[in-house]
């Protein structure tokens, strides 16, 4: 059945605070195994939708349904499939050590002090945390309280990760390890929902990905099919001689002007190729090629600028 | 099972981890309670009953320290995993919304009864009190940290800050155990009209009248109202804790 390989489905999900529409109508459906990329500018309702799987955040109308259970009636069983690091470094700092914060979290998700302990010490080593084991959350680095946050989401090895802005604040090397990371968890079956201002680790890592402003679903599809339709490819090459007036291109929307030939919209190889092939056909010589996919960026900033106007 | 283990210990342990901060003052409160007013006034307040003054207060200052100890610790610890935030860890794993009620309310009970006994024992250090009812003793420990650790449950979850739990101590608490006869019996203060009619109408009288009896078996009071009396509120507010956690009420959004 096609309901029972859908890990995560917002259904009419509404969520309305006092004087602010955080989520409006969400419907979207996240398969198992998928790695997913939730984007959006701030304040466009992806923490919201995210907390409410999490049981911090209860839906003005609509359901989350995780692996067919319902996120808010089924909050236990729901609780047990689904890790979550939120987006706030918070810790419960006032009194556990590091590894503390881990074996206690263990333990609440009902795994037993021995087995508790394993994992977290092999987390710990995992995320460089071995050193600060016993360290207090105040003496950690900015990076460092990520990493635990994201152990911690892993104590109890669940099915569904969402992981609410993994990168934000790491450096290169960290940013690199959790995307290494999220890639591995993800090929071995794991559902991945992620969420991030960083357009290029969306598009590098996710499936497929949902833009939301405003508490709306503005687009969802694989990166690659988001950034075609957008028709923002561009390429231009430089003409070393002058091209004759009737290149034969026909369906292609090019310029020629001050010795540049200009390509633009929806490109793919072999409308490169053809032009150049009409150029050699012309004995026309080339002194340079830039070319330029549309990044998700544009189409982003396209869509949800469009959408503000 | 594990969970609410995890969660009742780690309850315990904020508590005990600060134990000088946290043991320490009901044993010295205690001690000094029982210098000023036992040994030093005592004498010139002359015997209540049969007992000594000192035997008489003791029973009463016991139940003062459970009373509070029992509130402050779920008080604190709610309202400080709300505003840290780490409340999350709860409410995004398995737990249900009772065990995590219970757990945090078991905890404070733990630290009433811990307390409790403490200062039973520094009582015994200065004086003798003659256990009169020993078993009805434990039911009112459990019943009356049960009734104070629910009520600090739901002031956790109701205050926007940390003077919210202090204003219920000051102005609720306070007065409550003060004009309960926790130094005076009502043979001492008849004819003083306003405080007369104050413990009298005060169900904190017959909590700790209860509990006096069951310490050294004279009563002012009728230690089975005072039973039910606590009874009542323990389950009741241990009910409305639930119902709070149940609802979400100011932990989730
Ligand atoms: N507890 C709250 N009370 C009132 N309004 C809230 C609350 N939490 C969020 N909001 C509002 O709901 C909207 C959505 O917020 P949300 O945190 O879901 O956005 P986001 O997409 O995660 O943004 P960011 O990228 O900045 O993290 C915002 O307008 C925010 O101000
Ligand atoms: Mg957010």
């Amino acid at each position: 059945m096609k309901a029972e390989r859908i890990a995560i489905s917002f259904q009419h999900l509404h969520k309305v605070y006092p004087n602010v529409l955080a989520v409006k109508d969400l419907t979207l459906d996240i398969q198992q195994g998928e790695f997913f990329g939730l984007l959006g500018p701030n304040g466009a309702g992806k923490t919201t939708s995210i907390q409410v799987i999490a049981g911090l955040v209860k839906p003005t109308s609509g359901q989350v349904i995780v692996n067919g259970l319902d996120a808010v009636r089924d909050y236990r069983r729901v609780h047990r499939m689904v890790g979550v690091m939120p987006q706030e470094e918070v810790l419960d700092s006032w009194f556990l050590s590091v590894r503390e914060i881990l074996v206690y979290n263990a333990g609440y998700f009902g795994i037993p002090a021995r087995e508790a302990g394993r994992r977290a010490d092999e987390l710990l080593e995992r995320f460089d945390l071995g050193e600060k084991r016993s360290a207090k959350v105040s003496e950690l680095s900015g990076g460092m309280k990520r990493r635990l946050l994201l152990a911690k989401a892993l104590i109890h090895n669940p099915e569904i990760l969402i992981l609410d802005e993994p990168t934000a604040g790491a450096d290169v090397a960290l940013r690199r390890q959790i995307w290494q990371l999220m890639s591995e968890l993800n090929a071995q079956g794991k559902t991945i929902l992620l969420t991030t201002h960083y357009l290029e680790e969306a598009e590098r890592l996710c499936e497929r990905v949902a833009i939301l402003d405003r508490g709306e679903l503005l687009a969802v599809g694989p990166p690659a099919e988001l950034t075609r339709s957008s028709h923002r490819d561009f390429v231009e090459i430089e003409l070393a001689s002058s091209a004759p007036r009737d290149l034969k291109l026909p369906g292609l929307n090019y310029t020629v002007e001050n010795g540049k030939l200009r390509l633009a919209g929806t490109l793919e190889d072999e409308h490169v190729l053809e032009v150049l092939n009409a150029l050699a056909r012309e004995g026309v010589k080339i002194s340079a090629i830039h070319a330029e996919r549309a990044r998700l960026e544009d189409v982003f900033l396209e869509i949800t600028q469009g959408f503000r106007k | 099972m594990i969970g609410f283990y995890t969660l009742w210990k780690r309850e315990m342990v904020r508590y005990l981890k600060g134990s000088l901060d946290t043991i320490a003052p009901p044993i010295i409160s205690t001690i000094l309670f029982i210098f000023v007013f036992g040994l030093a006034l005592g004498s010139r307040l002359g015997a209540v009953g049969e007992f000594p003054y000192i035997q008489f207060m003791l029973p009463g200052v016991m139940m003062m320290s459970v009373i509070m100890n029992s509130f402050y610790n779920p008080a604190y610890s709610v309202f400080q995993s709300r505003w840290q935030g780490n409340i999350a860890d709860f409410l995004a794993s398995p737990l249900s919304y009772s065990q995590m009620a219970v757990a945090t309310i078991l905890a404070g009970m733990c630290r009433g009864m811990i307390v409790g006994l403490i200062v039973l024992g520094a009582a015994f250090a200065f004086t003798s009190l003659p256990l009169a009812h020993p078993g009805l003793m434990a039911l009112y420990l459990v019943l009356v940290s049960l009734a104070f650790a629910s009520f600090g449950c739901i002031v956790g979850l109701w205050t926007k800050g940390w003077d919210g739990v202090n204003a219920v101590s000051i102005f609720l608490l306070d007065p409550l155990v003060m004009l309960g006869g926790v130094f005076y019996s009502l043979e001492m203060i008849r004819g003083v009209p306003i405080l007369e009619v104050l413990t009298q109408i005060n169900p904190f009288t017959y909590i700790t009248g209860g509990f006096r009896y069951s310490l050294l078996g004279i009563a002012d009071t009728d230690p089975f109202v005072g039973l039910g009396i606590t009874a009542m509120l323990g389950v009741g507010l241990l009910l409305a804790s639930i119902a709070l956690f149940w609802r979400g009420y100011h932990l989730k959004h």
